[in-house]
């Protein structure tokens, strides 16, 4: 006998959770061995950056990295409201209001990457 | 040995409103079970220390209690494991009733939630019983091995403190019939499962693990519920 469960909002979010938490893995890292190791912290400055958000594939690697890091943060923090908050309607309007500022935030940066840095204006 | 004992006391019907401890002295072989020495207590000390027992075998699972800060049953628990100074308390996340006795209520409201009974509408082919494979029964084994001592949901820090979560117990007895080849309500359970009060609560601790009396994998057949949710459902 076959069952059919139709996927919910918990579902779908725990999955999200799980495979960003994968994905995170190389990409946390790889930044880290690249800006640490290869690159070396000292030599980061403002052209540094400049340069790398002038290159479509930095932008994507790191708005990837921004969705993936705070979308898995987010889920854990709302498990963590979840044993603080136990009424029905104040967890669905906290779980709401996470999800604003989750995609609030994520635009800001996503906006932040996709203009890319000016070093004129720092200079 | 002298071995020391402090022992959780609460009875707010005899005036005990504020929970303490009281200690005692006891002789005791190594190979005593914990619950040995509550029975001694109980039966020549202090007849009014409280605590559940029937079977004192471990089959019944109605003495678990916190035993040196872990859930054990007191009927399998060996002074020569537990060491000289035992404290002991009632499991955690129930409300307690006197002593080492909780409310055992919401722990089976919410195993009965999940409908721990086999349901199939059909006929058996030869009209009086439907066969299953060792294959088959293999499959939910581990399982069929839970005595509802609800050891492992309250040994979770998410049942803890999330009275709206199911727990491991309820998962383990979901389990049960999900991958029961005879079931035909699996999907039922995985939707009641996939709730917000499910399996996905589930932080893999692995305390539940740890407690099990009777070696349950218990976070396995929660993780093997997550994976039947959401590869959408089970195949019998």
């Amino acid at each position: 006998m076959a069952s059919q469960v139709k996927p919910n909002f918990e579902t779908t979010a725990w999955r999200f959770m799980r495979y960003s938490g994968i994905l995170l893995i190389p990409l946390a890292w790889f930044h880290v061995y690249l800006q640490d190791v290869i690159v070396g912290v000292h030599a980061i400055d403002i052209d540094y950056v400049a340069v790398r958000l002038a290159d479509a594939g930095w932008v994507t690697y790191n708005f990837l990295l921004l969705l993936f890091a705070f979308a898995h943060g987010m889920y854990g923090l709302r498990q963590v409201m979840f044993d603080l908050v136990h009424k029905p309607s104040t967890r669905r309007i906290l779980s709401i209001l996470m999800l604003i500022f989750w995609l609030v935030v994520s635009a800001i940066g996503a906006t932040a990457l996709a203009m890319g840095a000016r070093p004129e204006l720092v200079q | 040995m002298l071995v020391y004992l402090k022992i959780y006391r609460y009875n707010p019907e005899a005036g005990r409103n504020v929970p303490s401890f009281d200690t005692y002295n006891i002789e005791a072989e190594p190979t005593d079970r914990v619950l040995d020495l509550l029975e001694e207590i109980k039966g020549h000390i202090d007849g009014t220390v409280s605590f559940r027992r029937s079977c004192a075998h471990g089959v019944c699972g109605s003495d678990a209690m916190r035993i040196n800060g872990r859930n054990m049953l007191a009927c399998k628990a060996l002074v020569k494991d537990v060491g000289t100074e035992i404290t002991i308390e009632p499991i955690l996340g129930l409300p307690v009733l006197k002593d080492m006795i909780v409310d055992m209520e919401p722990f089976f409201n919410s195993y009965k939630s999940l409908m721990p009974f086999l349901i199939n509408e059909d006929v058996p082919a030869d009209g009086k019983e439907r066969l299953q494979s060792p294959e088959q029964r293999e499959r939910f084994d581990d399982t069929t091995k839970c005595i509802l001592c609800a050891a492992c949901t309250t040994s979770c820090p998410v049942f803890w403190s999330d009275d709206q979560y199911v727990g491991p117990a309820t998962i383990v007895n979901a389990h049960r019939f999900i991958f029961d080849s005879r079931d035909q309500a699996a999907n039922k359970r995985l939707e009641i499962l996939a709730d917000h009060g499910g399996a996905f609560r589930c932080r893999t601790a692995f305390n539940c693990t740890e407690a099990c009396p009777r070696e349950i994998h218990v976070t396995q057949a929660i993780a093997e519920v997550k994976n039947a949710i959401t590869s959408g459902g089970v195949e019998h």
